[in-house]
């Protein structure tokens, strides 16, 4: 039933691609998100999906798409380097055929998020991306919110759509994207177009949202919470009713906290006490390892360099875990610990050239999603109350993401780098309608040069 | 059956926003300026998240 549903589904967005090719960017989104071919377990499990709906996409695209006003920015550049430089990197690695799995899928997310911001030429093409992402991203996270609600989390026990470990459907990334989205939600329940705004639209925002804080509780991934936390404080910098705010976001921890399951609690202090926590004291092991191992190679050892590491780290049994009241200490010895974070996997696997690429290209949305905010923030016009808006957005969502990513290995998650390409292209098209353009004296409010046909007359002198 | 409500429920709206798309020029280039408004017209009122 769920099979032929999904096929038939992905047969009509095809279709509807026929009169609209930019669906079939969207489509690809999806599938990247979704990975419906793996929630299938027959029909569309036999195609090669991806492949054939990038193919349509890009084919799209070249073949019928209007490319007058696309852009090539200078952080589609960096990741153009980045992928340059994996490459390179994957053919010395220290590990090639292991390298060479990880490279299948890395290249593919670097490419797309080189392609998208080349095809995003219009506001309605950048909010439609924003909504397909973030409907993607819902339907991963109302089922696994909704399991929660019925009891059906754990740390690595939450039934999700694909009883799978990889891209979204791993819970410490699914927990990280999840609160991440949420900033995205709103932004789309506010200003979005495609479903305008209206009380259902906000109802299901509100539900969403609710759907995405459970998520970190039902995996009982921390990062999640962090990541949650994160974007709860950076808001204030740009909620209206700051008081209000504090006062129901503090209403609604107190209430919510009761209904945390113990074993979540429990875990959640592992955090104040980590010397206690294996993970946590794997991590400073592997990251320790990381360090030592770039020194030796700082160009890095290529993908999935840390299968070469052997840790031996020290175990503190706290007073009063089930270990038992009394304090007792030993060693654990342990090979080939993934890196558990986004940094340091970036700098284990593409040493320090890599990881300053990578960070420039982080750091670089950042600035230039708050230069969009200050820009725009002030401006009164009718169509110039959304990108402000979008960029806050846009930066909250990859602020979370650099705090996940300082626990998770996801230096190269396909979604955050969808994120970066939206920034991209939200960067470029707001730099190409807001170029100089009429404004008469007087005038407060700027007038929209964007659409104004090619033979428009000269700019009128201020 | 939780999974398939999920399924159900944003495939629906991914589905509904695919059709809508389709009815709208704007999709592919953003709409032609509108004429400059009257300067002595009262300024447009602002709302809260206008479209």
């Amino acid at each position: 039933m769920t099979d032929y549903g999904l096929l038939l589904f992905a047969m009509g967005f095809v279709a509807l691609g026929c009169r609209k090719p930019f669906l079939w960017v969207l489509f690809y989104c999806y599938v990247d998100i979704v990975a419906p071919q793996q929630v299938s377990w027959h029909l569309l499990a036999a195609v090669p999906l991806s492949l054939v709906v990038f193919v349509l996409a890009f084919g799209g695209w070249l073949a019928l798409d209007d490319k007058a006003d696309s852009r090539f920015t200078y952080r589609q550049g960096l990741i153009c380097l980045l992928l340059v430089y994996c490459g390179c990197s994957t053919l010395v690695a220290d590990y090639p055929a292991e390298a060479a799995t990880k490279w299948a899928w890395v290249w593919k997310a670097l490419i797309f998020a080189v392609f998208l911001p080349l095809t995003l030429r219009t506001r309605l093409r950048i909010e439609a991306v924003a909504l397909v992402m973030i409907l993607s991203v819902a339907t991963i996270v109302i089922s696994g919110g909704l399991k929660t609600v019925l009891g059906g989390g754990g740390y690595a026990a939450l039934s999700l759509l694909v009883n799978t470990n990889t891209g979204l459907y791993e819970g410490s990334t699914l927990a990280m994207v999840a609160s991440s989205i949420i900033p995205l939600i709103w932004w789309l329940a506010r200003h979005g177009t495609i479903f305008p705004r209206h009380w259902t639209v906000t109802l299901f925002a509100l539900a969403l949202t609710f759907a995405c804080l459970l998520i970190p509780i039902g995996t009982e991934a921390r990062t999640g919470l962090l990541c949650a936390a994160m974007i709860a404080v950076l808001a204030l910098r740009t909620v209206k009713r700051r008081f209000l705010y504090v006062a129901l976001g503090s209403l609604a921890l107190l209430v919510a906290i009761p209904f945390v399951p113990k074993s979540y609690t429990a875990r959640l202090g592992t955090i104040e006490n980590h010397e206690a926590d294996e993970s946590a004291s794997t991590r400073l092991a592997v990251w320790s390892w990381t360090l030592g191992y770039v020194r030796d190679h700082p160009m890095g050892g290529g993908f999935e360099s840390y299968l070469g590491n052997t840790l031996r780290y020290k175990k503190v049994v706290a007073p009063g875990t089930d270990a038992g009241d009394d304090t007792g200490s030993g060693y654990i010895e342990d090979k080939g610990r993934a890196f558990h974070s986004g940094y340091f996997e970036m700098l284990g696997e593409q040493g320090w050239p890599g990881l300053i690429l990578w960070l420039t290209l982080q750091l670089t949305g950042l600035w230039q999603m708050e230069r969009i905010r200050w820009k725009w923030k002030k401006r009164t016009g009718p169509d110039e109350q959304w990108q402000a808006p979008l960029a806050t957005a846009l930066q909250l969502s990859h602020c979370a993401y650099m705090v996940g990513a300082l626990f998770v290995g996801i230096a190269y998650q396909p979604f955050i780098l969808m994120l970066i390409a939206v920034q991209c292209g939200l960067w470029s098209y707001l730099k190409r309608i807001d170029a100089p353009a009429p404004r008469r004296l007087g005038q407060g409010a700027r007038l929209k040069p964007l659409a104004a046909p090619p033979a428009a007359a000269p700019p009128a002198a201020a | 059956m939780i999974d398939l409500f999920a399924i159900v429920l944003t495939h629906g709206l991914l589905a509904l926003a695919a059709w809508r798309l389709l009815s709208r020029d704007d999709l592919d280039r953003d709409p032609e300026p509108g004429p400059p408004a009257d300067e002595d017209a009262p300024p447009p009122r602002v709302k809260r998240g206008l479209r």
